[in-house]
């Protein structure tokens, strides 16, 4: 079972090359690689509602992807057929809820808040870890169409609907919002306002009055800040790695020799284990970390 | 070649030229700090292990949160040097 799994995967792995061959057969156009192409969005199914554009493209494609498969992940894993002695099956939701708990949740959220918050943050860590997951595994889901046996089929790819920035920055805004309407909530308007402030501060006469608001300036845009370093950590780390993947591939066809193809295929094997293994967790991890103490540091702020 | 043709080639060139090196100091100097932040975490780790062995797993959490952050400074100069380059 395990050896069949393995020579599926393997097989699969090898069908880029096959298309790169058919392709090379083929010879149909001299292009120029340009790894951005793969950040091009086009409407596959255009829907638009006045002003906004609710058009489906490849990211609304991989997002909902993402969202299905980490709601059968989740089922599988915790819903489905629980027993008592827990199978491995069942172990590894078990272990799954458990460092959602221990390590996102009660990171950063008052004991208080958790049966409310953990909800969130736990969706949080595996719909993003799913998504980027998602984002590494070649899936025929590309603009680029490809020839094979007189039939045209769309090219494998691999491109994460975390990198790109509106993904990232609506996830991120998710909390922003979030961590204000929990801050209000808890603290009363003025409770939470005030303790922006740090504490220990020189009453407000007039003789303060403009560096403490300078002060209080600042503490605001680094509030705003909190939102650009969340999504943007995400975003470019995933944007970084597919770049760095797809430029040492493509490495072969800009310098248009084969004899670097060891060389190439190497790195970009290194690249691609690096962010498997360790960029797409962490990524997860500290989005629903740093969730978790925005959210909790709002509802219980520290002076 | 001497000096003088290198300006001028670079001059005549001097838009691309300008976003090129945009781009990469926005990357090199992002890697710089971030390789040195990098390495305080992980020398801080090892030394905190080797110290009290018993706390690695509460460590371990802290650890990979400081590295996102710590490592994230790369990826803001990759940004500044993008948007220099797109945009300009």
């Amino acid at each position: 079972m395990k050896r069949v799994f393995a020579t599926a995967t393997t097989l699969y792995l090898l069908l880029p090359q096959l298309a790169l061959a058919s392709t090379v057969e083929g010879g149909t156009e001299e292009e120029k690689f340009d790894p951005s192409r793969e950040w091009l969005l086009h409407d596959w199914v255009p829907i638009h509602l006045g002003p906004i554009d609710l058009s489906i493209t490849k990211a609304v494609a991989y997002l909902m992807l993402g969202s299905l498969l980490t709601i059968l992940i989740c089922w599988f894993l915790m819903r489905w057929r629980l027993k008592t002695d827990p199978d491995r099956r069942q172990t590894v939701g078990e272990w799954i809820y458990e460092v959602a708990q221990t390590q996102i949740a009660e990171q950063g959220l008052p004991t208080k808040a958790i049966g409310r918050w953990f909800p969130y943050v736990a969706s949080l860590a595996l719909f993003i870890w799913v998504v980027n997951m998602v984002g590494f595994i070649p899936l025929p889901l590309s603009d680029e169409k490809v020839t094979i046996l007189g039939v045209e089929l769309p090219a494998l790819g691999i491109y994460a609907a975390t990198s790109t920035l509106s993904v990232t920055l609506t996830l991120a805004l998710l909390t922003f919002v979030f961590t204000h309407v929990e801050g209000v909530r808890n603290n009363g308007f003025h409770g939470y306002f005030a303790s922006w402030m740090p504490a220990g501060m020189p009453k407000l006469t007039l003789k303060w009055a403009i560096p403490l608001t300078l002060l209080y300036l600042l503490e605001v845009l680094g509030q705003f800040m909190r939102l650009v370093s969340l999504s943007v950590r995400l975003y470019a780390n995933m944007l970084a790695g597919h770049m760095l993947i797809l430029t040492f591939i493509g490495l072969m066809f800009v310098l248009e020799s084969l004899y670097l193809a060891p060389f190439s295929v190497f790195f970009g094997t290194l690249f691609y284990a690096f962010e498997v293994l360790i960029v797409v967790s962490i990524q997860a991890y500290i989005f629903a970390a740093l969730s978790a103490i925005y959210i909790g540091s709002a509802i219980e702020p520290e002076h | 070649m001497n000096l003088a043709a290198i300006v001028f080639a670079a001059a005549a060139d001097g838009a691309d030229a300008g976003k090129a090196i945009a781009l990469a100091l926005g990357i090199g100097l992002g890697a710089l700090g971030a390789g040195v932040g990098i390495g305080n975490i992980f020398g801080s780790m090892i030394q905190a292990v080797a110290r009290q062995p018993e706390l690695r797993g509460e460590l371990t959490g802290i650890q990979w949160l400081g590295f996102a952050l710590t490592e994230a400074v790369v990826f803001y100069g990759l940004i500044g040097g993008l948007l220099a380059f797109v945009l300009v």
